[in-house]
């Protein structure tokens, strides 16, 4: 029973074959798309970042085009167009003047994570007057007199002057008691350099504070015991750790442990993401991570309860932190914007963006304080959050208003 | 040297090249593939300047971004600091990083090989450190919206093609001038022999050190430009190490010591990673990286010495040779004519109470020795003796630690070879060290630069010397094509081509058949006839016999006789040491 292939069954299947194709091709130039693009860093060191950034992505497009779409463009469905910032700078601005180019119907963007790659690919879309939302943290972003970037973090030099004063106010709510010593122990890459200039510059002056431990280290650490020498000696009522590389966090904590400082004795204030990151729990563990407080732009929030527990369940993280937070929240923030600018128009956009003062909905929920920029592209009115570890999971505890759990003072 | 290729096809070529950017510059649509267009060209200047050094002279660099890394911060601080234009301070950069080559090849060419390369890594990781202390982690250039020409901001890419056009075409006309010149000619023999170069009289520090200048100022003008382009000036961005290894990839991958090599290996590789990072980076992150390395590797393996040989060898097969026409001699010049063709009373070199020793092994031992203008000594002595380091000590290679030199009246303590060599002392090697990837006629002219006023002047004193040894047919074949016998001639060519007083000759003779002998031997009686003094170690008793007027005999660093052959081989002393007892029973069977 073999069947022969003849001219006029081939010229039928390919006419078949081509009607199925064209048929979807016609249902798409119905509804309107627009689009949006993200740049982060799939490869290389940040790739992992960039992986959350993504989920979170994903999930906001999911939900934006499941809640009907822009509703003021006629439904129109939202798409992401994921670019690769690779490992440099160099690839980073390629991938920007890439999609500048190759798509000229986007409407906005964000990304890239790291704040020399979102320097580089801002330089691209200022040009192209694409609004660009970003979560890194250096004020060099807004500082340029750009009109079309905006950045959802607080700056660096902001959260490095409110740290200190708010671990003080959680210790005196907790204990009743201001502490009035503080360590410091940091190494010597970019961004704990930059956040403790202000606080040697004055800042722990002006919180009350006597600096009695001070040391900076070139990563790697090879040996923690003489740093953790001079905090048992000094005893200072907490320890500011700045550290940016997973090992040499691990190194201050086992040899606080093993100094019988850790579990508390020492409370401990880091700043950053990667303070919260499911990684430093697998290599850390629990037990020495319980209690330790960092301070970090966004972290999830109360009324966030149900969002988190999806998220978990679809991508199988332990919990949600601030790159998958932000990664939804950007494309919130755009489907907002073109809500309002009524036109997939990039200027329009952006002109959304700056009027924009959002308290409610999908994009304000997933950041503290109101979503509104004054000039530069920074956000107003923004608080800093405290997150800290408690069983395992690092949970927001301030401000009280958006905590998910109580703050405790470690030492009591 | 890559004298194959004229140098006038080469700037056809050039001019081609030029040409068909500017085609493919008009023809692209798009300020994303104008953007990848000006990288090829500024990582090419890059390579190509990192080729200067390390291609040339053998000298290789894992640390180029050191120099990159200036021009760029010294755009992006300009800009910030005083506002200034990268107009002008894109060649600012490029002085720095030629001060910069200037302050790192002092300490670091005292090193060689591996050593040097490793040393030249440490530069770029330090100098990114201190970038970093020094809080300028991220400098983003300000948008200057008033003067954007003034500042360099284009709004159309095209400009910045053309721009990095200018300075790659600058650097492939000055790497093709020096290719062609004496300064190329000696890179390459360091490249191939470096102590074989200082006895021709080359100031190998003081070429090196001009390359490593050269090659830092044109890295610096790249990154200048660079910073320019990317806008945004990052420690890791252009000190990292991943510069570094693009100037070396792009050099290996199109050819080392090339002027094409880096060009196509920019033009190759930095579009296909690019393509890469668009097309996988979104979808498979991370396998961009994989192919890139795979496509690296497979092409290393065809073409190891890089794509530009490879195709140069496929050319060179498919089209045969010219043949090969005998080397044109001027005859204008002719030696300068001694008319001393035996010893004079002159002393022309003395020395005196030479003393030197490595470790517990006195290798020179109290060795006083007086050769006088015209003569031809020979240096006895079995294995050992000290022999050789006696020449190393009269051409520099090694500084006794007691006794004196003196040449025509002058000290020779403490000179470098080079100078010596300049003093009018030439010398060959036990092992020949000839430069086997230069034609005959270039290792010659390597050798008569010391005595010559320009380049042209050179190749002419070459001609000569090699004429006069006899080898003038050969004149245009690859050194490393030569017999044994040819080698010794040509080596013998390049020490004469100066016009030494005195040439020292270690065992020219050495694994020289009978008939071979009789040419090497006429040659040094010519030499002889013609003025120069002539020293020479050797073993061939019976061919010394015949050739010298003088026999000097070494024997654990001492001089145990001295005097005319005829009378030293009857030396008791000598006889025991060296000679043996069948040479005794020979000479007095000689007698009977």
């Amino acid at each position: 029973m073999t069947k022969t292939l003849t001219r006029r069954s081939v010229t039928r299947g390919l006419a078949l074959a081509a009607g199925t194709l064209a048929l979807p091709t016609i249902g798409r130039a119905q509804a309107k798309t627009v689009k949006i693009a993200m740049i982060a860093p799939m490869s290389g060191p940040w790739a992992r970042q960039g992986q959350l950034l993504k989920m979170g992505a994903d999930l906001a497009i999911e939900d934006i085009n499941a809640r009907g779409g822009i509703k003021s463009l006629g439904g129109a469905t939202m798409e992401i167009i994921y670019a690769d910032a690779g490992d440099s700078t160099e690839k980073a601005k390629n991938a920007a003047q890439r999609l500048v180019s190759e798509q000229p119907d986007l409407v906005g963007g964000t990304g890239s994570w790291l704040s020399s790659f979102t320097l580089a690919v801002t330089e691209v879309t200022e040009r192209a007057q694409i609004p660009w939302l970003t979560l890194s943290y250096s004020d060099a972003i807004t500082g340029r007199g750009f009109k079309f970037v905006f950045q959802t973090s607080p700056t660096a030099p902001w959260q490095a002057a409110q740290t200190v004063p708010t671990a003080l106010e959680l210790a005196k709510a907790a204990t009743g008691k201001t502490p009035t010593t503080v360590g410091l122990i940091m190494d010597n890459t970019a961004a704990p350099v930059s956040f403790a200039k202000g606080l040697r510059e004055g800042g722990f002056e002006k919180a009350g504070l006597k600096l009695v431990v001070d040391q900076i280290f070139t990563p790697p650490l090879s040996d923690a015991t003489p740093l953790i020498e001079k905090v048992r000696s000094a005893k200072p009522g907490f320890l500011l750790l700045l550290t940016s590389a997973m090992p040499d966090c691990k190194l201050v904590l086992e040899k606080l442990d093993e100094f019988k400082m850790a579990h508390g004795k020492i409370p401990l204030v880091g700043n950053g993401a990667p303070f919260g990151s499911p990684e430093l729990l697998k290599t850390i563990g629990p037990e020495l991570l319980e209690g330790m407080l960092f301070s970090v732009a966004n972290w999830p929030m109360k009324g966030q309860e149900e969002f988190i527990e999806r998220f978990k369940k679809k991508t199988g993280e332990p919990f949600l932190t601030q790159d998958a937070l932000c990664g939804y929240g950007h494309p919130a923030i755009l489907a907002e914007a073109l809500e309002a600018a009524g036109a997939a128009d990039k200027i329009k956009v952006a002109e959304a963006i700056r009027a924009m003062n959002l308290t409610s909905g999908p994009a304000a929920q997933c950041f503290p304080g109101p979503i509104k920029f004054d000039e530069a592209g920074r956000r107003m009115n923004v608080p800093m959050i405290f997150a800290q570890w408690q069983k395992g999971v690092p949970v927001t505890v301030f401000p009280t208003d958006l905590a998910l759990a109580k703050p405790f003072w470690p030492s009591v | 040297m890559n004298l194959a290729v004229p140098v006038k096809r080469q700037l056809w070529a050039i001019l081609g090249f030029a040409v068909a950017v500017l085609v493919v510059a008009a023809l692209l649509r798009s300020d994303y593939f104008e953007l990848v267009l000006t990288q090829v060209l500024l990582w090419a200047m890059l390579s190509l300047a990192w080729n200067i050094l390390c291609g040339y002279s053998g000298y290789f660099s894992f640390g180029h971004a050191v120099f990159w890394g200036l021009g760029a911060y010294t755009v992006a601080l300009g800009l910030i600091h005083f506002d200034l234009p990268p107009w002008l301070t894109i060649p600012l950069g490029g002085i720095i990083g030629g001060l910069a080559g200037a302050l790192i090849g002092f300490p670091t060419f005292r090193l060689r090989g591996h050593y040097f390369a490793l040393a030249m890594l440490a530069y770029p990781l330090a100098t990114l450190y201190v970038f970093q202390w020094l809080g300028y982690q991220e400098i983003p250039l300000p948008m200057k919206r008033a003067a954007p020409a003034l500042y360099m901001q284009f709004d159309n890419p095209r400009v910045y093609v053309g721009l990095a056009l200018v300075l790659l075409l600058a650097t492939l006309l000055i790497s093709l001038r020096i290719e062609n010149s004496r300064f190329g000619m000696s890179l390459f023999a360091i490249k191939q022999n470096e102590p074989a170069a200082e006895a021709a009289g080359i100031n190998t520090w003081r070429w090196k050190m001009l390359a490593l200048m050269l090659s830092g100022t044109l890295a610096a003008v790249a990154g200048g430009l660079y910073a320019v382009v990317l806008l945004v000036v990052t420690p890791e961005a252009v000190f990292g190490m991943l510069v570094s290894a693009q100037a070396l990839i792009l050099a290996l991958f199109g050819g080392v010591g090339s002027l094409w090599g880096p060009v196509i290996g920019a033009a190759v590789l930095v579009p296909l990673a690019e393509g890469l990072n668009a097309k996988l980076g979104s979808v498979l992150p991370g396998i961009q990286g994989v192919v890139y390395g795979i496509a690296i590797i497979a092409i290393i393996l065809c073409a190891p010495e890089g794509v530009y040989w490879r195709l140069r060898d496929r050319l060179a097969k498919r089209t045969p040779p010219p043949a090969a026409a005998p080397a044109a001699v001027p005859a204008a010049v002719t030696p300068t004519v001694r008319e001393a063709a035996r010893p004079s009373d002159r002393d022309l070199l003395v020395l005196r109470d030479i003393g030197i020793s490595f470790g517990g092994l006195r290798a020179l031992d109290g060795v006083s020795l007086t050769v006088s203008e015209g003569g031809l000594y020979g240096i006895i002595g079995p294995n050992g003796a000290g022999k050789t380091t006696l020449f190393n000590v009269i051409n520099g290679f090694l500084t006794p630690q007691r006794g004196s030199i003196t040449f025509a009246g002058d000290s020779l303590l403490g000179l470098r070879p080079n100078q010596v060599c300049r003093h009018g002392i030439g010398r060959t090697f036990q092992v020949v060290r000839a430069f086997p990837r230069m034609t005959v006629l270039d290792n010659v002219t390597v050798g008569a630069f010391v005595g010559a006023a320009d380049d042209t002047a050179a190749r002419r004193m070459a001609a000569v010397a090699l004429d006069r040894v006899g080898l003038s047919a050969r004149a245009r074949v690859l050194a490393g094509g030569l017999t044994n016998r040819e080698l010794r001639l040509m080596e013998l060519a390049r020490a004469l081509a100066p016009q030494p007083r005195l040439i020292l000759l270690d065992e020219t003779l050495a694994g020289l058949g009978h008939d071979d002998l009789d040419g090497i031997l006429g040659a040094i009686r010519q030499v002889r006839a013609d003025g120069v003094t002539v020293l020479i170690i050797e073993h061939t008793m019976h061919a010394m016999v015949q050739l010298v007027d003088h026999f000097d005999v070494l024997d654990h660093g001492r001089l145990i006789a001295s005097g005319a052959p005829h009378a030293v081989v009857r030396d008791p002393n000598v006889i025991e040491a060296y000679l043996g007892k069948k040479w005794a029973q020979q000479v007095s069977e000689a007698a009977k």
